[in-house]
């Protein structure tokens, strides 16, 4: 694999710079992460998560099942904050209830 | 061979890594640092990393952060760019009955020479013009800003290396005997004992720990943080506001809770929802905003929220750096910790943050 290659989409972060981050003595996904950015964009390491522990695995000469996946936190997909502070403004939930009428030809 | 060291500093977080940097500096030291983890994956990687100083009272703490602040554009020509930015910091109060307080706080400070000022909100909107009109007015100060936290420990680690200190991660010192003219610490990794002349605890909220293995109660506690992350927005905010900062990649960290639920690193819907609405009441506009992430860090607040600064009273040899804000007081106490080590005295009198101070002596 070139030394260029973009592993992390969204940060940016190539081949290299996370081979940079295991030389300091990086060995899980969480240690390149926060000397790298890398997983630390929008999707959350759910692109580059195995193709960083993959590389870790090599690097390190242990199979890729010892290396830990990275931490994931709420809200695990992006999410509007004022969804998370309770602002509830949709209108397209309604009640099945109120969904049946009983006088005739108002349906 | 036996792992011999001058000195060995017990955790390689933002304190840890400062003062093996500023020994470093004195080129006369064979340096070790331990970590049990890897360097930012504690409380020093969990943090919104304000260099905040203007509401730090009672005065001589805020001046122990002042100065401390003062240092951080010429470690950044030492060490490198640590994003250090002066941003002013902002602390907003909703309530006109604050104003009494906030002037209060302008006396006191002005005594050291922290220059406060009281907005009014219409100051406050001219300053940052997206937060709420509902807010009554602030605090101010052109002395606060942030750092980002990750460059900041990594180039101290960078800089001590160059300087030839040896580090040593996850490697969880397990017991420390106090022999007669040296320590011998035990390892996880490490068969043999590493012996040191002087020994330095900066294991943060895990001082607890560490400082049993030498016999000494250390009164911290352990506080959780929990913060939530926007995607990166437009450049809109241009200070440091007491709760929240915008990063330079546009990302918008919010978030000021205090949880005491030891080691517990877990975020909660509460808490996460809470400061969801905290963001809103501040700045209206970030409810349209994304959520990316939350993440939460275990603090050290020392028992009387003071740093505990130092040589260990009883203990030859032996020093702790604890304290809450770690980040701001990085510099300062990295350069202090140094001095007391090298030369037996610090430019700034350390004495009323002693460990001393929660002692009974008869």
């Amino acid at each position: 694999m070139d030394k260029s290659t973009i592993v992390c989409r969204c940060e940016e972060i190539n081949v290299d710079e996370i081979e940079g981050a295991i030389r300091m003595g990086a060995s899980t996904f969480d240690d390149i992460k926060r000397l790298t950015r890398c997983g630390m964009g929008p999707c959350q390491s759910k692109i580059c998560m195995n193709l960083v522990r993959e590389l870790i695995a090599n690097n390190l000469g242990v199979s890729i099942s010892e290396i830990p996946p990275p931490r994931m936190r709420m809200p695990l997909k992006i999410t509007r904050l004022g969804i998370l502070a309770g602002k509830t403004s949709s209108s397209n939930v309604v009640s099945v209830f109120d969904e049946a009428s009983l006088e005739a030809g108002e349906r | 061979m036996t792992d011999q060291y001058d000195i060995v500093i017990i955790g390689c977080g933002v304190i840890g890594s400062s003062i093996a940097y500023h020994l470093s500096e004195y080129k006369q030291k064979r340096i070790l640092v331990i970590d049990k983890g890897f360097p930012l994956s504690g409380t020093s990687g969990s943090t919104q990393a304000w260099v905040w100083v203007h509401n730090k009272v009672p005065k001589w703490y805020g001046e122990l952060s002042m100065y401390s602040a003062e240092l951080y554009p010429f470690l950044e020509r030492k060490i490198g760019d640590v994003e250090y930015k002066r941003t002013g910091g902002i602390a907003p109060f909703f309530a006109q009955t604050d104003r009494d307080k906030a002037l209060r706080l302008v006396e006191e400070q002005a005594e050291v020479g922290i220059k406060v000022e009281v907005l009014t909100r219409d100051q406050v909107l001219e300053k940052e013009p997206a937060l709420s009109p509902k807010i009554a007015g602030a605090t101010y100060s052109d002395m606060d800003g942030n750092v980002n936290p990750f460059r900041l420990v990594e180039l101290y680690i960078k800089a001590a290396k160059r300087n030839e200190v040896e580090f040593s991660f996850y490697n969880p010192v397990i017991e420390m005997v106090m022999e007669k003219d040296h320590y011998k610490i035990y390892t996880k990794n490490k068969k043999d004992a590493i012996t040191t002349e002087r020994v330095i605890l900066a294991g943060g909220p895990w001082s607890k720990e560490i400082g049993e293995l030498l016999g000494l109660d250390i009164p911290i506690k352990q506080v959780r943080g929990q913060v939530i992350i926007t995607e990166p927005l437009a450049p809109f905010l241009k200070h440091t506001i007491g709760g929240m900062r915008q990063a330079e990649n546009g990302e918008v960290l919010i978030g000021f809770s205090k949880e005491e639920v030891g080691y517990d690193r877990r975020t909660t819907m509460d808490v996460i929802q809470e400061t969801a609405q905290m963001a809103i009441n501040y700045i209206p506009s970030l409810a349209k905003a994304n959520i990316v992430r939350s993440f939460s860090g275990v603090r050290v607040i020392p028992e009387d929220g003071f740093p505990i600064l130092g040589k260990i009273p009883d203990k030859k040899n032996a020093y702790i750096a604890a304290m809450h804000s770690g980040v701001t007081l990085s510099p300062l106490v990295g350069t202090l910790m140094a001095e007391l080590v090298m030369e037996g005295e610090t430019s700034i009198c350390l004495e009323r943050y002693s460990l001393k101070r929660f002692m009974n002596y008869a």
